[in-house]
């Protein structure tokens, strides 16, 4: 699924950022939009899994390839 | 009657009394044959799981260099602003050192041993700190919210308090902070480098 409404680019960066930063894109989206996330850290994967689990979104993928983490999360409150 | 360990278990066990002593006297300091002892066996039951001494020291190194927080609850819950998810962060850290202090010993031994476990320990226990420090810090700059100072320079300066506060405190037991609890502490030093930058909330 390559369908997103906005895309967060954390790239080099390890947690917590790239969680603070997805906090905030998805704050002004609306209920039902996605947010695509690309990382690099491994830690990634267990991380967005944590953040949908805590903050209720949902976790639509979650892909690997080339060294880089791809997430799509669809806003869901 | 002594129960037999499984395999996985021997090299945990292995690795556990391994790394204590590795931690108080680095690699030279420590023999197999006293590892041997500490563990009830004879050293070929450790070189069944390890071929050397240097490859035992090398895994002892390699999981605590590997192992890694999870910043995902101090990054979400809470006041959003720069210095309360920071002072979250750092309270997860520093609760992670007070269970293994250990780990703090590992990573000095590891930085001044190799540089690719020196690479290791920053890349899982500091880069999530100096990368939230250097760019995060760069907003509240600019708005005029802290310093004109250098994101790196602030990211190493905290590094340094907390790595030195946190030896006292765990390794040294230092008397300086033995009436003061881990969290005070804590709270303590992330206040002094807030003022330290001038870093001030909306």
């Amino acid at each position: 699924m390559d369908n997103f409404d906005q895309e967060l680019d954390a790239r080099g960066l390890n947690c917590p950022l790239p969680i603070v930063r997805a906090k905030k894109a998805i704050a002004p989206m609306q209920t039902g939009q996605v947010l695509k996330i690309v990382a690099t850290d491994p830690g990634s994967v267990k991380d967005f899994d944590a953040f949908c689990k805590q903050t209720g979104n949902e976790l639509v993928s979650s892909s690997e390839g080339n060294g880089e983490y791809e997430f799509l999360i669809r806003k869901t409150s | 009657m002594t129960r037999r360990l499984k395999a996985p278990e021997r090299r945990a066990s292995i690795l556990a009394v391994a790394k204590t002593l590795f931690a108080d006297r680095g690699m030279h300091g420590v023999s197999v044959d006293e590892i041997a002892r500490r563990l009830g066996v004879s050293p070929a039951v450790l070189y069944r799981h390890f071929n050397s001494k240097e490859a035992l020291y090398e895994a002892a190194l390699s999981e605590i260099a590997g192992q890694r927080e999870s910043y995902v609850e101090a990054a979400l819950n809470g006041p959003e602003d720069f210095g309360s998810v920071l002072l979250r962060m750092t309270r997860v850290y520093a609760a992670s050192v007070a269970r293994d202090p250990d780990y703090l010993r590992m990573e000095m031994h590891g930085m001044l041993a190799d540089a690719t476990a020196a690479q290791r320990f920053f890349e899982s226990r500091w880069k999530g700190f100096t990368d939230f420090i250097e760019i995060s810090l760069a907003e509240p700059a600019l708005q005029g919210r802290a310093g004109q100072v250098d994101g790196r320079t602030a990211s190493l300066l905290f590094q340094g308090m907390v790595r030195e506060a946190l030896y006292a405190k765990c390794i040294l037991d230092s008397p300086r902070y033995q009436d003061m609890a881990l969290d005070d502490l804590i709270e303590q030093l992330v206040r002094l480098f807030l003022n330290a930058i001038g870093y001030r909330t909306e």
